[in-house]
């Protein structure tokens, strides 16, 4: 040591040897990484015993309700696998969920079953780190006919290529406060847009009572009504080959202006909505302020049944006719609302895919497909669950299970991710001029969507 | 002779060695700093250098898995952001713009509370220890929980913000906070009141090492207070200001959490700072080769106070 210290270390030589460092501590560890893949083909026999983990979404509602049902999934699949068991973690936003899919993707290392929401199945398959299933792991959980068929449309880009298995349903429909409606004297549910206007109109008395609720300050709401309102007229927001945006097309410009104008000139939904999230729409409807919530999902339902509004709410169909018309127009779709739930995929890394097979297996079972109605209040997706537990169709889970049947997929695009960014922007933009003015100009509007269609485009 | 000949000549006879050999006699200072070099290298380094590779390439959903394939695109990213003409130049030069008056405006106004209370409580003040206690609370509040705080102050009619105004007939009820124009001032008001407290601390600890004979003569000479603060106590404490300042500046520019707690993913363009532009476009929509364009970008903006900051207090001087 001291002979190293006493001789003469040049800079050069102190530069050779920490740039060697710095190289070998990018290459071990690919070497190293390298090394693992090969070790780390499924295995084609019977599952080892080992531990899985899953990453899954965080049921922010009903937190006890969610580590109630692992705990049940978890004691049969121990039964059924014994030496075997499962842990997981969980996400609470979309950042997070993404934040780990890059992660895991680039490092080709994380959780043996990811959970990911419909429109980020896509994003999940282009990245090519998750397993097609085979006819074979298909029938090894029960074969793709058990599934309500709706939901396999998010499942991959073709029926050869899925790779999410759905485990829960999120069908959009419209809920309305009985007691308000009648109040108003409106005896039925509107099925046009027109009609809509004129009850949520009859509703509002412009100070505490509104006919409906927007929340274009959310990230995602924007986006789930513009993409209503514009395939009802025809249009779509990005054309079939997923590389052009249309955000500034003119059904796009009409969906705008038509979810805009609830606030800027029907002054159905109050200003003060420009600010809003969908939890504000959600806590608007429990405080009875509110008549109708729009692609309102089975998620309030928790909320709803301990405020003032239990027992005052139901869930119908939502209207189909676009505003100004009185049917659908050329290429109009009668749409609800689109596929919507939680996927589970096996990550293509895993060391543990037939195990994982086994634990979906356990998940898609009617049994503990039924608790995620009961204990979490969403749609099941398995079709036997629904002959084998009757309440599942009864109710305001009637109209639920009507809308999840009409539900139409959304364009299986990576791109969709950018899509719901670039136009909730624009839609925050004019939202909040509307919320500060109370009123806006079709140029404004036709200048945000031009310009976050450009933005959208240079990503594709 | 020449005159480098003769100063070599007076140099070894002072008993200094010529440079080249003054190098060599010096080798241990550079294994005594590996151990923090290596680390640098590997945690700073290694991966700045990424960024700016992954910055020339069309890293995104489709390359990811196989990233070191990820086609390269030179410069696109930064034309795209940084060119006038460029599709996303609109949305890039907001967010810098809005980064730049936030990092300033908090800066100026945590330096000129935090300067303020320092002096106050430099004093023999009854209470001081306890009230010192106090004023750190908004410091060490977790980021997000100070965001959803001031998200629920600044809520539209139900807020505190809306209703003390109105009360004090100072603007309508549903004035709009997080949307819009006023949520810039919304973000520096949140972001100020959490960063206040570091300033503070720098300036009262800077205080404490004036000596007090230096006021007492001055007062001895007749100086008046605002004379004694000018003249001695600021000059005395402008080399830790400046280093505030700068630190500041640079902390508020990257702040990333506040912003994305209060506005979420998709805020008004006032306060859509470049942090949370960078974290959309790499994390919400993966174009990862553009956010760590914008990061590089960011990273040479960033430069310009602490380049400045180390010019100023010839940092590395060895005289």
């Amino acid at each position: 040591m001291a002979r190293l210290l006493e001789n003469s270390v040049t800079r050069r030589r102190f530069l050779q040897v920490a740039g060697m460092g710095a190289a070998a501590s990018v290459a071990v560890p690919g070497f190293l990484e390298a090394c693992a893949q090969s070790a780390n083909a499924p295995s084609t026999g019977s599952p080892k015993p080992a531990t899985l983990s899953l990453y899954v979404a965080k049921d922010t509602a009903r937190p006890q309700a969610q580590a109630q049902l692992f705990d049940m999934i978890k004691a049969q699949f121990e039964k059924e696998n014994p030496g075997s068991s499962f842990t997981y973690d969980t996400y609470a936003s979309a950042g997070e969920e993404t934040t780990k899919l890059e992660t895991a993707s680039a490092a080709q290392e994380g959780p043996d079953i990811f959970e990911f929401g419909s429109t980020l199945v896509p994003t999940a398959y282009a990245t090519g780190s998750f397993e097609v299933f085979t006819n074979d792991m298909w029938n090894h959980i029960g074969g793709k006919s058990i599934f309500f068929p709706p939901q396999l449309t998010m499942s991959g880009p073709s029926p050869d290529k899925l790779i999410a298995v759905p485990v829960s349903g999120n069908p959009w429909a419209m809920v309305h406060n009985k007691a308000m409606l009648q109040a108003a004297g409106i005896s039925k549910v509107p099925t046009t847009w027109n009609d809509f206007i004129d009850a949520a109109k009859a509703m509002t008395n412009g100070t505490d009572r509104w006919g409906t609720a927007m929340a274009p300050a959310d990230g995602f709401d924007p986006w789930h009504k513009i993409w209503l309102f514009a395939t009802q007229m025809g249009g779509q927001l990005m054309d079939s080959t997923g590389k052009k945006g249309l955000l500034d097309s003119n059904e796009s410009v009409e969906a705008c202006a038509f979810w805009l104008d609830w606030m800027a000139k029907h002054k159905i939904a109050a200003r003060q909505d420009a600010a809003f999230k969908g939890a504000d729409e959600v806590r608007a409807f429990a405080t009875g302020k509110i008549g109708f919530s729009v692609m309102a999902g089975p998620g309030g339902i928790g909320t709803w049944d301990n405020s003032p509004v239990a027992g005052q709410y139901e869930y119908t169909l939502g209207p189909t006719i676009p505003y100004g018309m009185s049917s659908l127009p050329s290429g109009g779709k009668p749409a609800q609302g689109f596929v919507s739930g939680q996927y589970y995929t096996l990550f293509k890394y895993s060391k543990n895919q037939e195990l994982a097979l086994n634990l979906l297996k356990v998940v898609v079972s009617p049994e503990i497909q039924y608790q995620y109605f009961n204990l979490r209040k969403q749609q099941p997706v398995v079709l036997d669950t629904f002959k084998k537990y009757p309440e599942l169709k009864q109710g305001n889970w009637a109209a639920l299970y009507d809308a999840a049947l009409k539900a139409y997929p959304t364009p299986f695009f990576a791109a969709w991710g950018p899509l719901e960014v670039e136009l909730g922007k624009a839609i925050n933009k004019i939202a909040s001029q509307i919320g500060i003015s109370g009123s806006y100009t079709m140029t404004d509007l036709k200048s945000a969507l031009t310009q976050v269609n450009q933005e959208l485009q240079a990503t594709l | 002779m020449s005159i480098k000949g003769a100063a070599f000549r007076v140099a070894f006879a002072a008993g200094l060695r010529p440079w080249r050999s003054h190098r060599s006699a010096f080798p241990v200072p550079y294994w005594l700093l590996s151990p923090s070099v290596v680390p640098l290298v590997v945690i700073v380094f290694i991966p700045m250098v990424f960024a700016i590779y992954i910055s020339l390439t069309a890293l995104n959903q489709n390359t990811i898995g196989n990233w070191t394939q990820a086609p390269f695109v030179g410069l696109k990213h930064y034309l795209d952001g940084l060119d006038p003409r460029g599709p996303l130049a609109p949305s890039f030069y907001t967010s810098i713009k809005a980064s730049v008056i936030f990092s300033v405006a908090t800066t100026l106004f945590i330096h000129t509370i935090g300067v303020g209370a320092a002096l106050l409580l430099n004093g023999n003040l009854r209470g001081r220890t306890f009230i010192r206690a106090v004023m750190l609370l908004p410091y060490i509040i977790p980021t997000f929980v100070n965001g959803i705080l001031w998200r629920l102050v600044f809520m539209t009619d139900t807020g505190i913000a809306d209703q003390i105004q109105a009360a004090l007939h100072l603007g309508p009820r549903d004035t709009f906070w997080l949307i819009g124009p006023r949520s810039l001032w919304a973000l520096i008001l949140a972001d100020v009141w959490a960063s206040w407290p570091f300033i503070y601390l720098m300036a009262l600890a800077a205080l404490q090492t004036i000596p007090a004979d230096v006021y007492d003569a001055a007062r001895i000479d007749g100086a008046t207070p605002i004379r004694i603060f000018r003249r001695i106590t600021l000059p005395l404490i402008a080399p830790t200001l400046g280093l505030g300042i700068a630190l500041s500046t640079i902390n508020h520019f990257n702040n990333f959490a506040l912003p994305y707690v209060m506005f979420g993913p998709t805020p008004p363009d006032e306060v859509n700072v470049l942090p949370l532009n960078i974290y959309v476009n790499s994390f919400i929509t993966f174009n990862l080769g553009l956010g760590a364009a914008m990061s590089v970008v960011a990273l040479v903006i960033m430069l310009t106070p602490a380049v400045l900051y180390l010019r100023a207090a010839r940092v590395g001087d060895a005289d």
